[in-house]
């Protein structure tokens, strides 16, 4: 079997688990089932990929579980191709914000489609799962048209297509000359219909811009919103809060503070990660893996996974990653709390990177990538 | 305030002989300071190789020349290269009456050895860090840049907050010189304090094609698993260990690695950013098809640059970041003591 036709049977399965997901039916075949045929195709296929499993001991043919496939760490992304076909055949190319040494990583996709139904499925579960159709979704952001290397801008406007009525760019994307529109926000949100909720798209930090530049003025948004906040909270103009910012969104945009939800997503993956509302004001928030990724904590020094509880790096296994990595080690800070996990920020002393790092650069700058 | 060139001289001076009377008793404090650094006995006994016992007149007369005058200096040490407390010592007393020294918690043995040997009156350990209390002179302060950016917070106007943060060395290996002999004065760079320090060269660029680069990174391989028998590397501390193996599956996926349990050498790509390794050991070889390749590729990381190592000097100058100290390889961890080590600041 050709790399090509083995590719296409993968994400062929990779596909009918999301459906199988989307019909809330059984899955026709386990996770280490698909994982350990990816961790053979890419080790025979990305050639980093099977230099990295020869130093440490393991053979491809042999892996029967997802874990015992060593885990490529974000940063090979910024080195070397992490593909596993000539760069001229991805259909999509996402690339990450700069980092102190100046080097952009890059995530290279050769069938966009399993990545668009993975993001599709569920987010659809965790943002919308009670909106049959909203009325609008507004992305305090740029378009994918305009930055089309931002894995983030590309699934927003993949959810602008695909939970809203179909919109004109300029009343679903708020940034205009690199900076947030909060003029055009504000006549967007004015213009909204009450019985019809709407979703709000944005990073952070972009937020933050729209919660300073309102000074207060609250945008009504219609009953059973909610706003989708994704990135970390440090970066140039200033830090906030999780709790602190979470607050003030909802009172800017006058819903409940549960509305807001969170989403961790990265340039090296084909899958996110969202939040769950907490049931009540003292529970923890945790995001939530759709079954075809995992987050394992495991232990920066050995990684080794860790116990539910402890405090580890995050080791991911995102099975729509089919033509470059599906584990991939980060270096964020995560701990397991039975079905969820909580995100604990950066490794200390990492190089800093992020969405909303990217999209601070964005606003005084060109767009980086998420 | 009142001392003359010639004072301030004869001040260091006095502590040069001090660190010549500690390096003398050495083996008294040396398994202390093994513990306090994670050092082997091997590495304390290399790493006291690097104690400043030495100077001219005409260094000294820079040294000077580079320092503050003031009432007086706190200075607040660092813990990364035990021997570092030495001319942390010296440049505060070349610019003060009065020094007063917080040595570092993880490791104060030296720091306190040297002002015991000195018995300079003028200069006072002081064991709390208590930097708002200083109301006037300078500080200096060595460490992380969020320390020095701690410190200058708390520092009260009118105080002078001189620091020394973290840096790299980089070495350059010309398309003129001997591999061989290249990569056994580099691997002599690298090995004291098992790379901790801001003047231990973490980057090798190396002029010439891929080829070249390989067989240096060969050759340091080798040179590294005979400085690892001689003088094997210590525990690895707080995140390294984690950082190294990160770096390491890095560089297996990105390029090729040579490693052993006391080092590893990783070739990158031709033309393919710098990823600089952690301490403890790790070099990053990378290959530079011409002299422009290598000029370009310094940039980004320019002004983390504190040393650079070459077998070729005067070229190197042309196009070495300015303040960095510009060395022979395997002199890098020898400046002579004309100033701070680090010239960034």
């Amino acid at each position: 079997m050709s790399a090509w036709s083995e590719s296409e049977a993968l994400h062929e399965r990779v596909r009918a688990m999301i459906r199988a997901y989307e019909r809330r039916a059984r899955s026709p075949e386990s996770f280490d089932a698909i994982a350990a045929d990816l961790a053979r195709f890419q080790a025979a296929n990305v050639p980093g990929y099977g230099r990295l499993c020869a130093a440490h001991g393991v053979e491809p043919s042999k892996i029967d579980l997802a874990r015992q496939a060593p885990a490529v760490p974000t940063d090979a992304f910024r080195l070397a191709d992490v593909f596993a076909f000539d760069p001229s055949a991805a259909t999509a190319t996402f690339r990450t914000s700069g980092t102190t040494l100046g080097a952009r990583g890059v995530h290279r996709i050769r069938d966009v489609g399993t990545y668009d139904a993975a993001s599709i499925a569920f987010g659809r579960a965790m943002l919308v799962p009670d909106l049959a159709r909203p009325a609008a979704v507004l992305v305090v952001g740029p378009s994918p048209a305009d930055v089309q290397d931002s894995s983030l801008a590309h699934m927003c406007g993949l959810f602008a297509r695909t939970f809203a009525e179909p919109q004109r760019e300029e009343d679903t994307f708020f940034v205009r000359g690199g900076a947030p529109d909060i003029a055009g926000l504000r006549k967007r949100v004015a213009g909204l219909s009450p019985s019809s909720p709407a979703i709000v798209l944005a990073t952070s930090f972009a937020l933050v811009h729209v919660v300073d530049a309102l000074q207060g003025e609250v945008l009504a948004l219609p009953s059973r919103s909610r706003v989708m906040q994704t990135g970390g909270f440090k970066g140039r103009s200033r830090e906030v809060d999780r709790d602190e910012l979470e607050a003030a969104t909802a009172r800017t945009f006058a819903i409940d503070r549960r509305s807001v939800v969170g989403e961790y997503g990265m340039t090296e993956l084909s899958s996110q990660f969202w939040e769950a509302p907490p049931t009540s004001e003292d529970e923890t928030r945790s995001y939530f893996e759709p079954p075809w990724a995992r987050v394992v904590a495991v232990d920066g020094r050995t990684l080794e996974p860790l116990a539910d509880g402890e405090v580890g790096i995050a080791r991911i296994e995102d099975l729509a990653n089919v033509d470059s990595a599906f584990a991939v080690v980060t270096q964020d800070r995560v701990r397991r709390r039975g079905a969820g996990f909580e995100l604990l920020g950066r490794v200390p002393g990492s190089l800093p990177r992020g969405c909303s790092i990217a999209l601070e650069e964005m606003l005084a700058a060109p767009r980086d990538g998420e | 305030m009142s001392r003359t060139v010639d004072d301030r001289v004869a001040d260091v001076r006095r502590l040069i002989g001090a660190a010549r009377s500690v390096y003398a008793n050495r083996a008294r404090i040396a398994p202390q300071v093994a513990r306090c650094t994670g050092l082997t006995p091997e590495g304390v006994a290399l790493g006291f190789e690097s104690l400043e016992r030495e100077a001219s007149d005409a260094d000294l007369r820079a040294l000077i020349a580079r320092s503050g005058v003031a009432d007086c200096v706190h200075a607040i040490l660092s813990a990364n290269v035990f021997v570092s407390a030495m001319r942390a010592l010296v440049i505060a007393r070349a610019t003060a009456d009065r020094v007063t020294i917080h040595p570092s918690r993880r490791d104060p043995v030296l720091a306190i050895a040297l002002v015991e040997a000195a018995a300079d009156p003028a200069i006072v350990v002081q064991p709390e860090r208590d930097v708002a209390s200083v109301t006037g002179g300078e500080i200096h302060v060595y460490g992380r840049d969020a320390t020095i950016a701690a410190v200058r917070a708390l520092a009260q106007p009118g105080v002078t907050v001189r620091g020394h943060g973290t840096g790299l060395g980089v070495a350059i290996v010309t398309n003129a010189a001997d591999l061989a002999q290249a990569a056994d004065l580099l691997a002599a760079d690298v090995v004291p304090f098992d790379q901790r320090g801001c003047l231990s060269p973490r980057v090798a660029l190396v002029e010439g094609d891929a080829a070249r680069a390989w067989s240096f990174a060969q050759a340091l391989d080798e040179c590294l698993r005979g400085w690892g028998r001689r003088v094997p590397r210590g525990a690895l501390l707080d995140d390294e260990p984690g950082e190294a193996m990160r770096w390491r599956d890095t560089m297996a996926f990105a390029g090729r690695v040579w490693a052993s349990d006391h080092h590893a050498v990783a070739l990158g790509a031709v033309g393919a950013p710098l990823l600089v390794p952690p301490a403890g050991r790790h070099l990053y070889v990378a290959p530079q098809p011409n002299w422009d390749g290598v000029a370009s590729c310094l940039t980004p990381v320019a002004r983390f640059v504190v040393a650079v190592g070459t077998d070729d000097p005067a070229r190197v100058r042309e196009i070495a970041p300015d303040n960095a100290r510009v060395s022979r390889l395997g002199l890098m961890q020898r400046p002579p003591l004309d100033g701070p080590v680090d010239r960034r600041s």
